[in-house]
């Protein structure tokens, strides 16, 4: 479904990706992990066009993205959530699922963009009761919530999720990732980052672990947690409790 | 009968997606490897190179060759690219020199071996119910664990390699109804006319199917071997080096082995000028690892010839097939399905006689059907006795030497000066008899 090839990216003169090739297959749960500054948000930005890549190519459903503005990008069929919740805060929770939509306003799609909405409401019932709240007033966990769901507005093929659980209670996390995978199963594919390595290697299929803007390993999501470099790098903190196999 | 795949999703995908796999996996690969050995990182450096030079799978051209020489010289861990407690296992190989070329696996590494097994023996039919018996010499033992492992894994019954005679291992396979028999093609030849000697018919066995590895077979031995024992043969492709023996594995379609391009990728180059050759020319086999954590090799020159398809195969795998030729492109002779170097006898002669220096040849011969190591070794002014005992433990000694670093039969013969005068040209070398007999 989407195919990434040699990738390079810069800011300024600095490399933030070095070469790097990835992949995702229909109906997939992918993660990449890594440390900060790993290049792993890079990736997803350069995907939808935030971010100009300088070299590489960019494959999806056989389209070339390189190059293509945002719009463009959302268009085919990529939406991206991006980190730290960036809702309109201002506005409602109505008026921010409405414009996860926007492009298809235009086209006069009103009754699927209902049905979606109430998808969305399915999904989230919480953004149902509080449609007419001002979103800026909602709790962190309600905010990420929005933000997917504004994202599944736009009906995408391919969701890209950066950092879903950043700053969220553990009873939270665990709910966004069963979210992740309920999506998953209705039948979207889903490319996320994520700083929770061991909660996204439990949630995803497959995994990239990038360091310094480059991929050095690759595998199914089992094998890296049972990888000693992974846990060693990116399980630290938690090790004893993965260790004992305590989620 | 329908034949089963074991993993139909990874040998049987699309040639896009894999070309994909095997790009993310290499570029992968040699990130770790340059960050973790100094030796790949040095090499790519010497080239002007760096890690993300490799932008597509064409690229690995311009990347350096690894070579036997290069494991041996890196002896013992000096190419591990994981630290050594993530090791599980560490294996050993006879290497070009003295000493052994070592290898560590981690427990994803076997993992991956082990299904490398099972893709293997499940597409030469074997099944659950099957009943597995393992014969290796002792040089190939770490094959005999792997088919073992691989064996297991697909739940048949197995029997282990155990070093026993002939007559041991035929009692066992006829009492115990062995189903399955996995060796080399110089065991089953011996095993069959073991069995003609006796006046055993092929019918007194539940033999079905062999899987063979090691050594190249001539397509008249092989039907020789079938039509004798009325059995089917699957040949698997392996390296010493690294211990799986099933890189490559047959299908019930016999036309090449089909390499499994998901963890390995190959080349064929010219084993002279070490350029590329294009699919369908025969040439030396060049081989990647993609997945290995513990021991990856770039582009590592195994010495073997064979020519590699791409055309699909009616099995409905989609891997490349390799055709093995037989010679090779460097100084190895196999014996028994152990490689083996020159340099190798001559360590072990300098070991046994310290400072007497003696001239030496080495043959390999076919002595009532079987492949065996002859040394001679010319008895000089140090070397000389005139007790017979002496020189008779001398020679025994340089025997089980040979025998025990090798892991094949040899014999010794303590030659005068100038009984060697025909072999000048040829001393310290192995002279491959077995062409002629």
């Amino acid at each position: 479904m989407l195919k990434v090839r040699s990738l390079q990216t810069f800011y300024g003169r600095v490399r933030a990706l070095d070469t790097v090739s990835l992949s995702v297959r229909p109906r997939e749960i992918v993660t990449l992990i890594g440390a900060n500054g790993a290049g792993k948000s890079t990736i997803l930005n350069s995907i939808s066009g935030l971010v100009p890549s300088r070299e590489g190519e960019i494959l999806f459903q056989g389209k070339r993205l390189n190059g293509q503005p945002p719009e463009e990008v959302v268009r085919l069929g990529i939406c991206q959530v991006p980190e730290g919740r960036q809702i309109f805060q201002p506005l409602t929770v109505l008026e921010n699922l409405e414009l996860g939509a926007y492009l298809r306003f235009r086209k006069r799609e009103r009754r699927e963009i209902r049905r979606d909405l109430e998808m969305v409401y399915a999904l989230f019932p919480v953004l149902e009761e509080r449609r007419q709240q001002i979103s800026g007033t909602l709790s962190g966990g309600e905010q990420q919530m929005l933000a997917i769901g504004r994202a599944l507005m736009a009906r995408p093929a391919l969701l890209l999720l950066d950092e879903p659980s950043m700053g969220l209670a553990p009873r939270l996390v665990l709910e966004i990732f069963r979210t992740i995978r309920h999506l998953r199963d209705q039948g979207l594919t889903i490319l996320m980052v994520e700083q929770n390595a061991r909660a996204a290697l439990k949630t995803a299929d497959r995994g990239y672990v990038l360091e310094t803007g480059r991929v050095v390993l690759q595998g199914n999501a089992r094998e890296l947690l049972d990888d000693n470099d992974v846990k060693r790098a990116y399980l630290g903190r938690d090790y004893r409790e993965f260790a004992e196999g305590r989620m | 009968m329908t034949v089963e795949i074991w993993n139909r999703e990874a040998e049987c995908q699309d040639r896009d997606d894999l070309a994909q796999l095997q790009l993310e996996r290499l570029q992968a690969t040699l990130n770790r490897a340059c960050k973790s050995v100094p030796f790949y990182l040095q090499g790519l450096q010497e080239c002007g190179l760096r890690p993300s030079a490799l932008r597509s799978l064409e690229d690995l051209v311009s990347l350096p060759f690894t070579t036997r020489e290069d494991l041996n010289r890196s002896y013992p861990y000096g190419l591990f690219a994981v630290p050594l407690r993530d090791i599980v296992r560490i294996h050993s190989a006879t290497g070009t020199g003295l000493r052994p070329t070592v290898s560590g696996y981690t427990g994803n590494d076997l993992g991956i071996w082990k299904e490398m097994v099972a893709r293997c023996l499940i597409a030469a039919g074997v099944v659950p119910e099957d009943i597995v018996q393992i014969c290796f010499d002792p040089g190939l033992a770490n094959w005999a664990r792997d088919f073992k492992d691989g064996a297991e894994t697909l739940e048949a019954s197995v029997i282990p390699m155990t070093p026993l005679e002939l007559p041991k291992q035929l009692m066992i396979m006829n009492d115990y109804k062995t189903s399955v028999l996995v060796t080399t093609p110089s065991y089953l030849g011996q095993l069959s006319r073991e069995m003609a000697r006796r006046g055993l018919p092929h019918k007194t066995l539940a033999l079905r199917r062999s899987v063979l590895a090691g050594e190249a077979m001539s397509q008249a031995t092989r039907s020789h071997l079938e039509e004798g024992l009325q059995i089917k043969i699957y040949t698997a492709y392996g390296l010493s080096e690294v211990p799986g023996p099933a890189i490559a594995y047959e299908c019930q379609e016999g036309h090449g082995l089909h390499l499994n391009e998901d963890h390995f990728l190959a080349e064929i180059v010219d084993p002279a000028a070490g350029t590329p050759r294009p699919l369908g020319k025969e040439g030396e086999l060049v081989l990647t690892t993609l997945t290995a954590k513990a021991y990856p090799l770039i582009r590592f020159r195994t010495g073997d010839l064979a020519l590699l398809t791409a055309e699909p195969c009616p099995c409905g795998r989609t891997f490349a097939r390799l055709e093995m030729a037989a010679g090779r492109a460097d100084q190895l002779v196999v014996i028994r399905g152990v490689r083996l170097h020159p340099d190798l006898i001559e360590g072990i002669i300098t070991r046994m006689v310290k400072g007497a220096q003696p001239a030496y040849v080495a043959f390999v011969k076919r002595v009532e059907e079987l492949d065996l190591l002859e040394v001679w070794v010319e008895v000089n002014e140090v070397l000389f006795s005139d007790e017979i005992k002496v020189l008779e433990i001398l020679a025994h000694r340089i025997r089980r030497e040979l025998e025990q670093s090798l892991g094949i039969p040899a014999r010794v013969r303590l030659v005068e000066p100038g009984t060697m005068s025909e072999h000048r040209g040829r001393l310290g070398r192995i002279i491959d008899e077995r062409r002629n007999g």
